[in-house]
């Protein structure tokens, strides 16, 4: 599992650059990627895909939304390089792989997973950017803020 | 008034450079509304699309303006997100005079991107790390990431030119699954499933797909719904090149395969 949990890392790390992240955020795609992919295979040998897949996601956004604001940058950056250890490429592949050897239902049933990863991974997303941005913040940056507001 | 014209302008560049480079739907609205509203222009209000901006301002005091821009999806770039992100801060800050504005946004816009080697580097190193993850052994993964090598020398120089997406797609899905089963039937690789979900894993809409999440869910759903749509596409697309191969494959061999 270390290896796989690195594995994720320098794999998200590699699709970062090829989106264009900054270097200087590298190391916290990287981080984010890694333990996305650590919450999923640890939670996946006590409940379902589905459910490991989701609480993995909201892993993801929050360290997303919390890197954001703390380097005080765009948070597309961060959840998009981390996300995709997550994002459901193995069942497309799956699912068309059935299709073509004509096991039709295995075909749908990983294709219905894929839909249903994708899901809770939308779901993960949805919820976590309800929260509000102050809890992100470091509690001097909070004192900081207040302070302005009153003044 | 000339400067208000020249402030929807840099309104509008900022906006043009977000929206390329994959912004979501409101970071470009409230970015353009930042820049008006930090050089005096009240009137001035957006509508923005996926694929186009639309500003017009005007009010009794100030003159009527509107401009539309057309902006073609291209492939995302997210240093010009953070760039530009950091400098509308700035500007509303009040750290920089137009003129200032302007020539930084122009830097922004022709920021070059990572050279072709390296992003061939990483396509390859991302293909070895995640087919690792998906259950493939050492000899799979180094397939993997000769296949993905392969794969993004082939997107860069050939398919994202002269192909268009749908045709591209396909074909990068066929390209990869062609090399998958060349390596595994010169014993290469000893998994042939894991080592092609992971040199497909460079074509798969991640992008497109949190895009999307995240447009429909800010209530954008128009540009959200075509951004799902794309990614709907490109997994349609990736997935019928592995199929087509798999199929021929399968013809020329008997069925002995798969």
């Amino acid at each position: 599992m270390i290896t796989e949990v690195l594995a994720a890392a320098v794999g998200t790390v590699a699709f970062a650059l090829l989106f264009g992240v900054p270097r200087k955020y590298y190391a916290y795609c990287g981080l984010i990627g890694g333990v996305g992919w650590g919450v999923y295979r640890f939670l996946v040998d006590f409940c379902t895909v589905v459910e490991a897949n989701f609480a993995a996601a909201i892993a993801v956004v929050f360290l997303s939304r919390l890197f954001a604001v703390r380097k005080r940058c765009p948070v597309t950056i961060f959840l998009i390089s981390g996300i995709f250890s997550l994002v459901p490429g193995a069942g497309i592949y799956w699912a068309a792989y059935y299709l073509v050897i004509n096991d039709l239902e295995r075909a749908a049933a990983t294709g219905y997973q894929a839909i249903k990863i994708a899901a809770a991974i939308v779901l993960g997303i949805v919820l976590v950017f309800e929260l509000p941005q102050n809890i992100f913040r470091s509690r001097k940056r909070r004192a900081e803020r207040k302070k302005r507001d009153t003044n | 008034m000339d400067n208000e014209r020249d402030v929807l302008n840099a309104a509008v560049m900022a906006g043009t450079i977000l929206l390329q480079s994959g912004a979501e739907i409101f970071r470009v609205e409230e970015t353009m509304a930042r820049i008006t509203k930090a050089y005096g222009v009240d009137s001035g209000s957006s509508f923005v699309l996926s694929s186009g901006i639309f500003i017009t301002a005007g009010n009794e005091k100030e003159e009527y303006f509107a401009k539309v821009r057309h902006i073609p999806l291209s492939a995302s770039r997210l240093d010009k997100v953070a760039a530009v992100n950091q400098l509308s801060r700035e500007i509303e800050a009040g750290c920089y005079t137009l003129g200032q504005a302007v020539a930084k946004l122009q830097e922004i816009s022709d920021l070059p991107q990572r050279k072709p080697v390296y992003r061939i580097l990483a396509s390859g190193i991302g293909s070895g790390c995640f087919c690792h993850l998906f259950g493939g052994d050492a000899a799979d993964c180094f397939c993997a990431l000769l296949a993905g090598l392969v794969l993004y020398t082939y997107i860069i120089f050939v398919s994202s030119r002269k192909l268009s997406k749908i045709v591209g797609n396909i074909s990068c899905g066929a390209l990869v699954t062609i090399l998958s089963v060349l390596l595994y039937t010169l014993n290469v690789g000893n998994h042939l499933n894991q080592m092609i979900i992971g040199s497909i894993i460079p074509l798969v809409p991640g992008v497109s797909f949190t895009s999307a999440i995240r447009d429909i869910a800010d209530g954008d759903y128009l540009s959200g719904s075509i951004r799902m749509l794309d990614a709907l596409l490109v997994a349609f697309c990736v997935a019928i090149g592995v199929g087509l191969v798999f199929i021929l494959y399968n013809r020329l061999t008997g069925g002995g395969m798969l």
